[in-house]
């Protein structure tokens, strides 16, 4: 091992010693509870290396980046049942262990930090009571799973989080039998929690179902169909409420933190400060202790009676609907975590209980402990300085496009406001919000709840839009149906996050939005294929005020092209496309972002001697029916290329071919979509030759049809 | 509302049976004690403003001198002897008041709060809120503690005869079929 290679003796100058220690103080956190005399070896090879970067190599400097922090007892540990022998002392050196371990792993793979370290302890404790994976714990959205992870037997694959052919970023039950749902949109365990409990009870066999859950993902409704039928049901099983008064995405404006949104929030806040109302009842339990006898039992009526009346309202919300409530606890001691864990474990019959916890998000970091963000969200970092490696690009995403784009907007027209649901810095709502503090709306995570008010808005002569990611509208459909397309009602909706997403994987995967969108009677569905047309659509959207419209953006950053004078958009012609390049035989017809792979096939197709035509459809509805028209009659082959599932584009331009007779000749049809198959998370280059949507597969495509395979073979090689 | 003595660590108050606490003119509770009747100030929630005398739609030059007004008045060392605790509080709750409106993020956050009619929970000092968050916990720990022994006594009962939700009808189904 290299750290034996720099044993120093252990007895040291004291000055020095606290020279290191100022040096590295994060250092010396992570060594908190490690033997001394390894901590000082171990301080000196710090300095060491650090005096040697200087004039060292790359590959010198590089080593100080891999140091895996020590972990003994964590080191033994590959699935819970290892944790069963150890003490309460050696579970609480385990925690700071997972939480090195977490950090280390995030800062080499990039991942979800501050949700994962809020809930270390909570993990270690669930871990240690409970036996999974006969015992069903689930993760709420999941991205807190990685202390989970660690200890259930994935420890080694760790640094292959988010990456292809890796380990999830979310709980996935093909990836282990310790992950017993799938989650990735919030809100969905306590249903999953009760579902599994009945089934439990239906198959007569005898095991604990734990539902972890957000004080976030408790803003939607879901949680409370949940609640509701569970405390109906009166079903064994466990809702521990991980409240860190975090909801938002970040739980912050562009100019530091804020308090969390939602009526929800306040009422867990004063949960947690009830300090008279406890006083009160000490007091009277004070008082008939000395009395004695048969006052016990009055005293334990009016205890009962001063439960509900007086024990706070965010209590008695969970009360009345059957939910037991006990709490709040402190989240990050894990000897009150698992005396609690132990005593609602081995009481008999329970019905639902719900432990509120209370825990701190991106807790023992202390650079994600002050950022407004906590780290949610990170790239891969330097742990000791926090510092992120965030590529640098040359142009900006598409999410901040959108919103100069709408704050341009909403400039010109005082009409125009945003909602979106607790996504304000993945939305690029945070922009807006500050340039427009009245007219931006954060409903917290209730995207159903959103269109609906939404459609409210633009019954009064608003003009709403609502930025939600194109696999959350999924959780919005009838809304959109019922609601704001059968009324014809003027909402626009920003779909960010089209298409393939990268490292989240299939649960945020945006496929299904031109789908489900397109068919529906009065929508006007467009994609800009790059960023200067999403400025030009977003003006659209917004002169559009007779009917609904939407349009997609795929996750990334713009292509480089001039934009629009003071980000104002131009709007287009409804039901206009355009032809980018003129060309002969085969006529490439891209939609959204697929026209870049298209013309970057048409360039790959030329290097080979064929000149096709490539055209930006733009409009999926109602479509570009001339520019269809004249395609299909000037070429042999005429292929519509989209990022989405079947049932999208490609579907009704065929309709429309069918419908007009431009089948019944010589025409060849083919489309291009997603396949028939969830693309497993990865990078984004991956998952698109893993889909066959890369320039090199359309390319091949035509050759394919044209009937030179050769071309085709050489192509995908 | 909240109970705050710097007088004695475990103050014996005696709630009277019928709760019509006197009021004082600044809008505070005083709660006699029997034991050794001392008066002892449980004050109304003041806003940061009521507390520094200022208006709400200050400017910081304003905020700052109030303060200084404020301070100079109820500092220990200058305080009438009989009353040093009381005004030791209240300059502590001043200064909390002048950090926090003087900080033109926290004064936001504040004032957010307020107009939501949260001040009694807010603090905008991170120490002051750990060090409040501390002694929560302390309290935590018993209110939980009483909530489990609530439930296992409540659950001596809960699947009796008359209890007919679905998870008790199963309970008693499992339990007959095991026995």
């Amino acid at each position: 091992m290299a750290l034996c290679a720099y044993a120093f003796p252990g007895i040291l100058n004291r000055t020095v010693v606290s020279d290191l220690s100022k040096q590295s103080p994060f250092l010396s956190e992570w060594f908190n509870g490690t033997d001394l005399q390894f901590q000082f070896q171990h301080k000196l090879t710090q300095v060491k290396k650090r005096s040697r970067v200087v004039q060292a190599s790359l590959s010198e400097s590089g080593e100080y980046y891999t140091q895996r922090p020590p972990t003994p007892i964590l080191d033994t540990i590959n699935y819970p049942i290892h944790m069963k022998n150890l003490s309460l002392k050696e579970l609480k050196q385990l925690a700071d262990e997972v939480r090195s371990d977490t950090i280390f792993n995030v800062s080499k793979a990039g991942g979800h930090l501050g949700s994962s370290l809020g809930v270390v302890e909570l993990t270690v404790a669930l871990h240690y009571v409970f036996n999974a994976p006969q015992d069903r714990i689930l993760w709420d959205v999941g991205h807190q799973s990685y202390p989970h992870k660690i200890l259930t037997g994935r420890r080694e694959k760790m640094s292959t989080l988010r990456q292809t052919n890796g380990l999830a970023g979310f709980t996935k039950r093909s990836e282990s039998e310790y992950d017993c749902f799938g989650t990735g949109h919030s809100s969905t365990t306590i249903s999953a929690g009760l579902g599994m409990a009945v089934g439990r009870d239906l198959k007569g066999r005898n095991s604990n179902v734990i539902a972890v859950i957000g004080d976030g993902a408790m803003t939607a409704g879901q949680a409370y169909e949940a609640m509701n039928n569970a405390g109906y049901l009166d079903s064994d099983m466990i809702v521990i409420l991980n409240d860190n008064r975090q909801v938002s995405l970040p739980t912050a404006t562009l100019d530091g933190p804020v308090a969390p949104v939602g009526a929800l929030s306040s009422a867990l806040s004063r949960l947690q400060s009830n300090r008279p109302l406890r006083e009160l009842r000490e007091v009277a339990k004070g008082v008939t202790k000395q009395i004695g006898g048969p006052m016990h039992e009055l005293a334990a009526k009016v205890d009962e009676y001063a439960r509900g009346m007086i024990s706070g309202s965010g209590s008695t919300l969970f009360e009345e609907l059957g939910l037991y409530y006990i709490g709040p606890v402190d989240g990050h001691s894990i000897d009150d975590l698992i005396s609690i864990l132990k005593e609602v474990r081995s009481t008999k019959t329970t019905g639902p209980v719900l432990i509120h916890v209370v825990t701190e998000k991106g807790r023992g970091y202390p650079y994600a402990e002050r950022a407004a963000d906590k780290y949610h969200g990170v790239a891969k970092f330097d742990p000791a300085t926090g510092k992120q490696f965030k590529a640098s690009a040359k142009t900006q995403s598409y999410t901040t496009y959108f919103a100069e784009a709408l704050i341009a907007e909403a400039e010109a027209d005082k009409d125009i406001v945003a909602i979106h649901a607790a996504m304000g810095g993945g939305t690029g709502m945070n922009l807006f919000l500050r340039r427009f503090p009245t007219r931006c709306f954060d409903v917290g995570i209730a995207e159903q709840h959103a269109v609906t008010f939404a459609a409210g808005l633009a019954c009064e002569g608003l003009k709403p839009f609502c930025a939600i990611y194109s696999s959350f509208m999924q959780r919005a459909y009838d809304q959109v149906v019922h609601d704001v397309d059968l009324q014809k009602l003027p909402v626009g909706f920003a779909m960010d996050r089209a298409g393939l997403v990268g490292a989240d994987g299939p649960t945020h995967c945006g496929a299904f939005d031109v789908t489900f969108m397109a068919c529906l009677p009065n929508m006007v569905v467009m994609a800009p294929s790059d960023e200067a047309e999403l400025f030009h659509m977003v003006a659209t959207a917004a002169a559009i005020d007779d009917r609904p419209s939407c349009f997609r953006y795929p996750r990334g950053n713009g292509i480089g092209v001039e934009l629009p004078v003071g980000n104002k958009g131009t709007p287009l012609e409804v039901g206009k496309g355009r032809i980018l390049v003129e060309g002969e035989r085969v006529a490439l017809l891209g939609y959204g972002s697929a026209v870049q792979s298209c013309l970057a096939a048409a360039a790959v197709l030329e290097s080979r001697g064929l000149q096709v035509t490539v055209a930006d459809a733009r409009f999926c509805k109602p479509l570009d029916r001339a520019l269809i028209k004249s395609l299909a009659k000037s070429h042999e082959v005429l292929i519509t290329v989209e990022e989405g599932s079947i049932g999208g584009f490609g579907s009704h331009v065929v309709q429309f071919m069918a419908l007009d007779g431009l089948l019944d000749g010589k025409l060849k049809w083919r489309p291009i979509v997603l396949p028939d198959r969830y693309i497993d998370h990865g990078s984004p280059a991956d998952q698109l030759a893993e889909a066959g949507l890369t320039p090199s597969s359309i390319a091949a495509t035509v050759f394919n049809i044209l009937g030179q395979t050769r071309e085709a073979l050489e192509i995908m090689t | 509302m909240y109970l705050r003595t710097t007088i004695d660590p475990n103050p014996r108050v005696f709630f009277p049976s019928n709760p019509q606490f006197p009021r004082t003119q600044n809008g505070s509770l005083r709660v006699y004690s029997k034991l050794n009747n001392n008066v002892i100030e449980i004050s109304e929630t003041k806003s940061f403003y009521e507390l520094l005398g200022i208006p709400e739609t200050v400017s910081l030059f304003e905020i700052k001198q109030a303060y200084k007004q404020q301070a100079r008045k109820y500092h220990p060392d200058v305080s009438p002897p009989g009353r040093v605790e009381e005004y030791t509080e209240r300059f502590i709750r001043v200064q909390e008041a002048y950090e926090t409106l003087s900080d033109p993020k926290t004064r936001d956050m504040y004032d957010k709060h307020m107009s939501k009619g949260l001040h009694f929970a807010f603090s905008a000092r991170r120490r002051c809120q750990n060090d409040e968050s501390m002694e929560d916990k302390g309290e935590w720990k018993n209110r939980w503690q009483s909530q489990l022994s609530e439930l296992k006594r409540r659950n001596m009962h809960k699947d009796s005869g008359n209890n007919m939700s679905w998870g008790a009808r199963m309970r008693r189904q499992r339990n007959e079929a095991s026995s």
